[in-house]
């Protein structure tokens, strides 16, 4: 399939997008592997991985749109974790703060 | 039949342990209130001619055990919007009760279809109050507009501000009226159902106000601004469907009362500035179909 985006050339309110830590890490002692968030998520952020131990794992994670927590809704055993929100919104401010003054 | 008959309709779904929980829920509460009628799914869905007719002329009540929705997928196949839905894993966590691992319910599970049985019945109750919809008055703006394919855009020139999750805010003083965007109006398709947040809540911005679910999936609104919940639009829980016809002024979702907007609007974007980065996004997915067409 062809990739949705190239994350390289991303950006999320004028921030290169590979420089905001933002996706779900799976916590895997609660993981059921219902795979509800994998069905859910549009943006191909999930890899299924049959044979393997670890069923299900976050592939593509600057797929994962900032500040959308909605897989964790999906999620049942409530196995899914993001950032802080407002960290993460601090560091954005900071970073564009810091571009505007390379400029 | 009357008209105020109330039935109701799990997903029975023997999949996983919370689908057991919404069948019980669905048992208990006719338990407890026996007026209320039971639809089996697996029934309605090979064809039953009185189930057909009870839900014609019924309030109905849609219990979910997972985010497929079978219970919901079988209301929409039929044009039928619920009076309540209920979703399981969401109060699952309310409750901070785990699921099974197995289709055999525990303690703590046993007591999660108490618990859900017990608010349906409290609702049922609560909303046979009428409710007053108060009606808010709105002038024509002024729209930046696009077409692609059979697809109608627009953005408001001025007086709202966006984020990049596709959400708006419209400062009025100190408080401000949010909602989704065209782009996110259509992306969703048809808006079927909506789940407020609690009056008086504290939200930070980029915090998720509620959710709304459509034919196709279940989105959040996550919040441009920050400030408290003073009103959610009652509207949409009759008329969900004002989402997608006006988005941007009678479709509104909550209104907040605001904290520091100064700072808030640091992180958005006004009108012209979104209608530019709608546009770049609607064209880079136009062309990702073409190419995967063209594939």
């Amino acid at each position: 399939m062809t990739e949705t985006f190239n994350a390289d050339k991303e950006t999320f309110m004028g921030v290169p997008r590979k420089k905001i830590p933002w996706w779900p890490e799976i916590d895997y002692n609660k993981c059921n592997f219902c795979m509800e968030c994998d069905k859910f998520c549009p943006h191909n952020v999930y890899e299924r991985t049959e044979n393997q131990e670890k069923k299900l794992i976050v592939k593509n994670p600057y797929n994962c749109v900032v500040f959308c927590r909605a897989c964790a809704k999906a999620c049942a055993p409530d196995a899914l974790k993001f950032p802080d929100k407002r960290e993460t919104t601090q560091l954005i401010k900071k970073l564009r703060t810091d571009s505007t003054g390379d400029s | 039949m009357e008209e105020n008959t109330i039935c109701v309709l799990p997903c029975n779904g023997l999949d996983k342990s919370l689908g057991v929980v919404a069948r019980e829920v669905a048992l208990k509460v006719i338990d407890k209130a026996s007026e209320i009628k039971l639809i089996c799914p697996v029934l309605l869905n090979s064809g039953d001619d009185n189930y057909e007719q009870l839900l014609k002329s019924s309030k109905l009540i849609l219990i979910d055990g997972c985010v497929t929705r079978c219970a919901t997928k079988l209301a929409e196949e039929r044009d039928i919007k619920p009076f309540m839905k209920i979703q399981v894993p969401d109060l699952a966590k309310k409750f901070k009760i785990k699921p099974c691992k197995d289709l055999n319910l525990d303690e703590d599970n046993k007591n999660l279809v108490e618990l859900i049985s017990d608010l349906i019945i409290a609702e049922l109750k609560s909303t046979k109050e009428v409710k007053e919809v108060e009606t808010r008055k709105f002038d024509e703006i002024d729209y930046f507009e696009i077409t692609v394919d059979k697809f109608y855009f627009r953005v408001p020139k001025e007086g709202y501000f966006f984020n990049e999750n596709d959400c708006w805010i419209k400062p009025e003083g100190n408080t401000a009226l949010l909602g989704i965007t065209d782009y996110l109006q259509n992306a969703a398709s048809d808006i079927l159902f909506v789940d407020f947040p609690e009056i008086s809540v504290e939200v930070e911005q980029f915090d998720d106000v509620g959710s709304f679910e459509s034919t196709k999936t279940v989105l959040q609104l996550i919040s441009p601004g920050t400030g408290s919940i003073i009103a959610v639009n009652k509207k949409l829980e009759n008329n969900p469907e004002l989402m997608n016809q006006d988005p941007y002024q009678t479709g509104w979702f909550v209104e907040l009362e605001l904290k520091n907007f100064e700072e808030d609007v640091d992180l958005l974007m006004d009108g012209p500035k979104y209608f530019e980065y709608m546009k770049d996004k609607i064209l880079k997915e136009k062309d990702h179909l073409d190419n995967l067409k063209g594939e």
